[in-house]
């Protein structure tokens, strides 16, 4: 037999090598400390052992290491010698601070980012993704386990600069909010970063397409990286004057949610990439949209409040264009994620109709987060209609309606929710029927879904505006009925010049009847998706269930939970 | 003699289309445990296309296959944990030694602290890597690699099998121990789903073989059966001390007997019947008052078998 070597010292202890002298006290505690370790490691995925192993023998790895500890070794020696003298009373440290971030912002915008891309990237060229996707681990595990690893790879970086960043202390000007704020920009950017280059090596599947793929990915590295290090700079030019603001905290939060939900939603999307077909891939992608929709209302409310606060009042201009900037966000954005949802395959896997919710009350809702394209069009038009809704219930509440009739009035308010809900309504209708006739003939995979989609608003757009533009009465005559279908030049139009602008009182009927027509043409095949019945589950998954908790070992969970021992 | 005792893959009416392209028709077999079938086939005729959707890598268009009574297509997860699949390619991992190789494997199958090191030392043992615990899996040689491959395949103890190719480009020896190695494996109630080129290897070491073309499955069976099911004649050889004449105007005679000729001191000749009826002809031919002293009915091979099969349409 083979002898695999103890891994830590305690192992080596408990197989009886170091039998000999008691250990010291020391020895002792570091046997603790590292048994503590290796547990830890034992918890830890395995994407990232393996990862951290290959990272730390690797030859790019070592280079980068050495370049960034240089460099740092160069900008102290460089940077004393310029200051000279004045070390002793001016305030150096903002100066070398600046010189030792754009340092570490290099590697961790370009160098940590690539490297996750290519980690995953690198599994397919080598043919070992396949012998990965057929282990135990979850598609979730493989897309946290290569972010983990560049995470580690970032500490390490950091490790190097840090005691730079420590001797920035000495020269005065710098106090630690400013580092920390420095500090979570280059590290909170460099994990999204890092996030996005992962979904961009699930998606880049294809061999031949991962050249340019990579060139574009390192482009828009190279962009995020110089907004990082422009974002960085700003907080150490201003100093710690910007922190006592209340705006700046309110602002970082309103980013923070950006981030995090924006975060889960790639990782979610890079974790569906990669998953097995007939895995349930489109609820945890719903779920990170609801928290993003949620975000916006609070921003919204947010904003609002700040402004009832500063102001005493509901200042109607003002709720107006909330409720605009609102409806133009969440349209946008539903109209985007509606596109794609309308692409998903119609027909549920046996394994997702196994879990369908078996109360009827509640099946219709909780369905809308299953996968299925009538489902995503529910889901999409549910949140919208829901978001106005919320916008339009704090207009009545503000007791704003009916508002004066002109530019950025309430009334223009209601309008355009109404218009924007009845554009994303039937772009996404009429796009989806037209996608589930061409699939009765060939093939239609998401991409080209979310493409019809795109194509139908472009053609709404730019028909009208072509005939318009080439027909001599039209041309000097600004928005007439004919732009109908054009939602940019209609909302753009009914935003900025007011109800009559747009011949509201008209398109008011036309638009919400297209929109329920679309929606009512896709009752059908929605209503088949949403009444699906729960499947059960198969007799064998059953017994395994069974086999697994037998051999799960049983624990007390109390006192009283003990067997009694015999008399 | 095999005795099956429950099927650990069942292959249902498998179909996959890819476009126009049909890979795999209406596909059925079962693989029982302790049972080494052997799957043997043209280029392009969907071995590794069916392989693949039962190692849940693909996706069937229509048709199921299960895995210990899972199906590949809703419980892969499931399945993983019961079956260990090795491609015809091996998969290279930068800056990485043998046991590091396989410690990543067995974590990534849940296997957690010795339980991991004996599964390690198994299968080092197994694959006769002991000697290369610390060599870069880039320095290994091919025999090495597909040993290294075979032992990450049963890293977990899997019940199920499946080999595509694992023979080629190995050596003689190298492939000696394979079928060595595969033997173990099936002596120990695993399935082992395997694809080869090389038929004379295939008919040591399978119980059973599926031939498949064209993505169709055109027999299923041992070596035997299925000469059986689709080649009732057979050549026999016959020695008589008598004068030959008198036996061949005898056997002319009969309608069971075809293009039979006198070659270096027997007669060769082709008959239509299976065994029974070669005992029987035996029993009359001595019954007629030749003096018989060989009669040879010549086995089939494997290659013969396929050849016949399909219709020598190798590509």
């Amino acid at each position: 037999m083979t002898t695999v070597p103890p891994t830590t010292l305690s192992e080596a202890a408990a197989v009886g090598e170091h039998v000999g002298s008691r250990p010291s006290k020391w020895a002792r505690r570091w046997n603790w400390i590292e048994g503590r370790l290796a547990a830890l490691v034992e918890r830890a995925n395995p994407i990232l052992v393996k990862e951290t192993r290959q990272a730390l023998k690797s030859r790019q790895f070592t280079i980068t290491f050495m370049v960034v500890l240089l460099l740092c070794w160069i900008v102290s020696f460089v940077g004393i010698a310029w200051v000279g003298p004045q070390i002793y009373y001016a305030a150096a440290g903002p100066g070398m601070l600046a010189a030792y971030y754009t340092i570490l912002i290099l590697p961790l915008t370009l160098v940590v980012p690539f490297t996750a891309f290519r980690s995953l990237a690198a599994e397919q060229e080598e043919n070992t993704f396949d012998l990965l996707s057929i282990t135990t681990l979850s598609s979730r595990q493989i897309v946290t386990g290569k972010l983990t690893s560049a995470l580690v790879q970032m500490v390490v970086y950091l490790s190097a600069v840090s005691p730079c960043i420590a001797f920035t202390f000495l020269l005065r000007g710098v106090d630690a909010i400013m580092v920390g704020m420095l500090l979570a920009v280059a590290v909170l950017g460099s994990v999204g970063l890092s996030m996005m280059a992962l979904l961009v090596g699930a998606v880049a599947r294809v061999r031949n397409t991962q050249v340019v793929i990579s060139v574009a990915l390192v482009l828009m590295l190279a962009g995020a990286g110089w907004g990082l290090w422009g974002a960085g700079i700003i907080i150490i030019s201003e100093g710690s004057a910007v922190y006592r603001q209340s705006e700046f905290w309110l602002v970082a939060v309103v980013i923070l949610s950006i981030y995090i939900t924006t975060f889960g939603l790639l990782h979610s999307a890079a974790a569906a990439q990669i998953a097995f077909v007939s895995e349930n891939r489109s609820t945890p992608l719903r779920r990170w949209m609801m928290a993003q929709q949620a975000c916006l209302c609070g921003w919204m409310a947010g904003l609002t409040y700040a402004v009832m606060e500063s102001s005493g009042m509901w200042p109607s201009n003002f709720m107006a264009e909330i409720v605009i900037v609102t409806a133009t966000l969440g349209s946008a954005y539903w109209f985007l994620m509606g596109a794609m949802m309308t692409g998903e395959w119609p027909h549920l896997s046996r394994r997702v109709q196994r879990s369908l919710p078996t109360n009827d009350a509640w099946r219709p809702f909780v369905s809308l987060l299953n996968p299925g394209p009538g489902a995503g069009y529910l889901f999409a038009v549910a949140n919208l209609t829901m978001l106005l809704l919320v916008g339009l219930a704090a207009l009545f509440f503000a007791d704003l309606v009916p508002g004066g009739r002109g530019s950025r009035s309430a009334e223009s308010a209601v309008y355009y929710a109404i218009f924007a809900w009845s554009y994303v309504v039937a772009f996404l209708g009429f796009g989806r029927l037209i996608i589930n006739a061409l699939r009765q003939w060939i093939y239609v995979p998401m991409t080209a879904a979310f493409l019809i989609h795109v194509i139908l608003l472009l053609t709404a757009i730019g028909v009208p505006t072509v005939v318009q533009m080439t027909s001599r009465e039209l041309r000097n005559s600004g928005y007439t009925l004919w732009q109908m279908t054009n939602p940019v030049w209609t909302l753009a139009e009914l935003a900025s010049r007011g109800v009559d602008n747009v011949q509201g009182d008209i398109l008011v009927f036309i638009l919400p009847t297209a929109a329920i027509v679309a929606l009512l043409l896709n009752m059908r095949s929605v209503a088949t998706e949403l009444l699906l019945q729960k499947t059960p589950v198969p007799v064998r998954i059953i017994e395994d269930e069974a086999e697994i908790e037998a051999a799960v070992p049983h624990r007390p969970s109390s006192p009283w939970d003990v067997d009694e021992e015999p008399a | 003699m095999f005795m099956p005792r429950r099927p650990l893959i069942e292959v249902r009416e498998l179909h996959r289309y890819f476009g126009p392209t049909k890979a795999v028709v209406d596909m059925s077999f079962e693989v029982y445990a302790g049972e080494v079938f052997g799957y043997i086939g043209p280029n392009g005729a969907g071995k590794t296309t069916s392989m693949r959707i039962i190692s849940t890598l693909d996706e069937p268009t229509y048709g199921d296959a299960l895995v210990d009574g899972f199906s590949v297509v809703d419980d892969p997860d499931r399945v993983r944990r019961r079956l260990g699949f090795m491609p015809d390619y091996f998969g290279t991992y930068q800056n990485m030694n043998v046991v590091e190789y396989l410690d990543f494997f067995a974590r990534a199958y849940g296997l957690r602290s010795y339980e991991r090191k004996r599964a390690i030392e198994y299968a080092m043992d197994f694959t006769l890597l002991n000697q290369l615990a610390d060599k870069p899996i880039n320095g290994l040689s091919k025999g090495m690699k597909q040993r290294l491959a075979l032992g990450r395949t049963m890293i977990h103890d899997p019940a199920v099998l499946i080999l595509d190719e694992p023979a080629a480009g190995l050596d003689p020896r190298a492939r000696i121990e394979l079928r060595e190695m595969i033997g173990r494996l099936a002596a120990d109630g695993k399935s082992v789903l395997i694809s080869s080129h090389i038929l004379t290897e295939l008919a040591e070491m399978c119980h059973r073989v599926g031939i498949i073309e064209q993505g169709q499955l055109l027999a299923v069976g041992t070596v035997d059966e299925i000469s059986n099911q689709t080649e009732t004649r057979s050549e026999v050889r016959l020695r008589v001390l008598d004068e030959p004449d008198g036996v061949l105007n005898y056997l002319r005679a009969r309608d069971d007997v075809s293009d039979i000729a006198f070659r270096n001191g027997q007669v060769v000749l082709t008959h239509s019947g299976g065994p029974a009826e070669q005992a029987a002809l035996l029993r009359q031919i001595v019954d007629t008052g030749f003096q018989v002293v060989e009669f040879a009915s010549k086995t089939k091979s494997l290659e013969d078998v396929f050849m016949h099969v399909t219709e020598g349409r190798v590509q």
